[in-house]
C-alpha cells in the first residue's frame, strides 16, 4: 500500500487556478522530486500536503487514512490540523529557524512542547540528529552565527525530530550560495540512503536525477510528465524538453 | 530668605514631593497603557472591518490632538456637561483625570508600536511552528513574542522617555507635580518668593530619571542582542 496517495487536488487563489487535478502515489521509502518553472504550482502542492493551504477539491491519504478530503471538510479544526500536520515535515526555502533559540533548542522545542518523550530522550535524539547533519560542534550556537547551509541542515534536523512519515523540501538550496548547496544535498542524499520517504521541490536537476525514484514535472498546475528519473534523459513532452534546455 | 544655601533644603524637599507625584503619574500611565495598547493593537489589526475602522479612528483622534488639550477636555468636560465633578475634588481628582488622559494617549501610541512589532515578525516563523504541530498560543508565546519584544524595545524606550517629560503637561490642570512645585517659589511659598532657580532645577530631576531609563533600556537591548530577528 502506498504511504501517500494524492487524488485530484485542485486549488485556486481567486481566479488563479494553481493546481488543476494533481494525482500521484508514493511508496514508503521512495523519493519524489517535483520540478517545473516557478508559478507551476510546486510550492502550493507542498503547502497543501502540509495543511498550510487547503485544496478546493481532492483527497490526501496517508497510510490508508484520509487526512484531507475537500468534499467532507475544507477547513479542519485547529486540533485536527495539528494531528494531520505531524504526518509531514517541511523544510523551507529560507530555513525559518527560530532566531532566539540555539541549534539544540530549535530541534528540541516542538518535541518538548508536544511531550514527545522525556527531556533526556528528546535531547539525546536531537543530538544524534544534529550529529547526523554534521553540526555536532554547533549545538549551542544561535542561527545568526551559522552559514545558510548550516542553518538549512539544522532545519532538516528540526523537521526530523518530530519523526514525520514524509519529509518535504521546498527548494531547500535555492536561498544558498552555490558553494553551500553541496553540504545540504549531501544530507538529503544520506536520508534517501536511510530510506526516508521524501518529496523534494528542486531546481537541482542532476541531484533530482540521482536521488529520486520518481520525478514529476509540473507545468501550469498540471502534472505534465511523471515517471522515473529517466524522463530527464528522454523527455517525451515538448514542454519538459524546453524546460530542461533552459538549464 | 536670601541665600541659595538657605533656600536649597526647603526647595529640595518641595521638589521631591512634586517629583514623587510625577513618578506616580509615570508609573500608573505605564501600568495602564502597556496592556491597553496591546488590546488596541489587536483591535486595529482585527479582520472584522467595523472594529478595526472604529479603533483606527479613535487612534487618529488621540494621536492627532495635543495631549494638553485632551487633559483639559477630560478634566473639565464632565463638569461642564453634567454639572458635577466626575473626578472628585482636590489633588486626588486631578491625578485621576490626568492618569485617564495619559493612559488613553499613550496606549494609542503603544498600540502602533506593537502593531509594527507583531507584523514585523516574518510569517515564516509562524508557519515553521505550524508544520511542527504547535498550537496558536504556543507559537505566539514561544516563538513570536520574544522576537516582537526585541523589535519594539527601541521605539518603546523612545516613547517612555518622552512620557517622563510629558507628565509635566498635567501642570495645566494644576496637578502638583515637580514643575508645579518649582513654579510655586516664583509666586511665593514657604517664605520664598521671586525665585526662578527652583523651576530651572526641576530639569535635573527629569535628566536624572531619563538617564536611569536610558541605562535600563540599553541593558534590555543588550540582553536581547544575542539573536538577530
Amino acid at each position: 500500500m502506498a504511504i501517500l496517495e494524492v487524488k485530484n487536488l485542485n486549488k485556486s487563489f481567486g481566479r488563479n487556478h494553481v493546481l488543476r487535478g494533481i494525482d500521484f502515489d508514493l511508496e514508503k521509502g521512495e523519493v519524489l522530486s517535483i520540478i517545473g518553472s516557478s508559478g507551476s504550482g510546486k510550492t502550493t502542492l507542498l503547502r497543501c500536503l502540509n495543511s498550510l493551504e487547503f485544496a478546493d477539491e481532492g483527497q490526501i491519504i496517508v497510510n490508508g487514512e484520509t487526512i484531507f478530503d475537500a468534499a467532507i471538510n475544507k477547513r479542519p479544526s485547529e486540533a485536527e490540523l495539528r494531528q494531520k500536520r505531524l504526518h509531514f515535515g517541511l523544510v523551507f526555502q529560507n530555513f525559518n529557524l527560530f532566531p532566539q533559540y540555539s541549534v539544540l533548542e530549535n530541534v528540541t522545542l516542538a518535541p518538548k512542547l508536544l511531550g514527545k518523550g522525556s527531556k533526556e530522550e528528546i535531547e539525546q535524539y536531537a543530538l544524534e540528529l544534529i550529529d547526523s547533519v554534521g553540526l555536532k560542534d554547533k549545538v549551542s550556537n544561535y542561527p545568526c552565527e551559522l552559514s545558510g547551509g548550516q542553518q538549512q541542515r539544522v532545519a532538516i534536523a528540526r523537521a526530523l525530530a518530530m519523526k514525520p512519515n514524509i519529509l518535504c523540501f521546498d527548494e531547500p538550496t535555492s536561498a544558498l550560495d552555490p558553494e553551500l548547496t553541496g553540504e545540504v544535498l549531501k544530507v538529503i542524499r544520506s536520508l534517501a540512503d536511510k530510506n526516508m520517504t521524501m518529496i523534494i521541490v528542486t531546481h537541482e536537476m542532476t541531484f533530482a536525477h540521482d536521488v529520486s525514484d520518481q520525478i514529476i514535472f509540473m507545468d501550469g498546475g498540471v502534472i505534465a510528465e511523471h515517471g522515473t528519473p529517466d524522463i530527464l534523459d528522454h523527455p517525451k513532452s515538448e514542454r519538459l524538453q524546453a524546460f530542461l534546455t533552459s538549464f | 530668605m536670601d541665600t541659595f544655601f538657605q533656600q536649597f533644603p526647603i526647595v529640595f524637599h518641595a521638589l521631591n514631593v512634586g517629583f514623587l507625584q510625577t513618578l506616580k503619574l509615570f508609573a500608573v500611565t505605564l501600568l495602564g497603557a502597556i496592556p491597553l495598547g496591546l488590546i488596541i493593537s489587536f483591535g486595529s489589526m482585527s479582520k472584522f472591518k467595523p472594529l478595526s475602522m472604529v479603533v483606527r479612528f479613535i487612534v487618529w483622534i488621540v494621536r492627532g490632538t495635543p495631549l494638553m488639550l485632551q487633559l483639559l477636555i477630560i478634566f473639565y468636560f464632565p463638569g461642564l456637561v453634567f454639572g458635577q465633578q466626575l473626578w472628585g475634588g482636590g489633588e486626588g481628582g486631578r491625578f485621576f483625570a490626568s492618569a485617564i488622559a495619559f493612559i488613553i494617549n499613550y496606549a494609542c501610541y503603544f498600540s502602533e508600536i506593537y502593531r509594527g512589532g507583531i507584523q514585523g515578525v516574518p510569517h515564516g516563523q509562524q508557519e515553521a511552528g505550524q508544520v511542527l504541530g504547535l498550537s496558536k498560543s504556543q507559537i505566539f508565546f514561544k516563538i513570536t513574542l520574544l522576537q516582537m519584544i526585541k523589535r519594539i524595545v527601541p521605539p518603546m524606550a523612545n516613547e517612555i522617555i518622552t512620557l517622563v517629560k510629558d507628565t509635566s503637561l498635567a501642570r495645566i490642570i494644576a496637578l502638583q507635580e515637580v514643575i508645579w512645585a518649582g513654579q510655586a517659589f516664583l509666586k511665593g511659598s514657604e517664605g520664598i518668593s521671586g525665585a526662578i532657580w527652583p523651576l530651572f532645577f526641576t530639569g535635573v530631576y527629569y535628566l536624572a530619571f531619563s538617564g536611569i531609563l536610558t541605562l535600563l533600556f540599553g541593558w534590555v537591548e543588550k540582553k536581547l542582542s544575542y539573536f538577530k530577528a
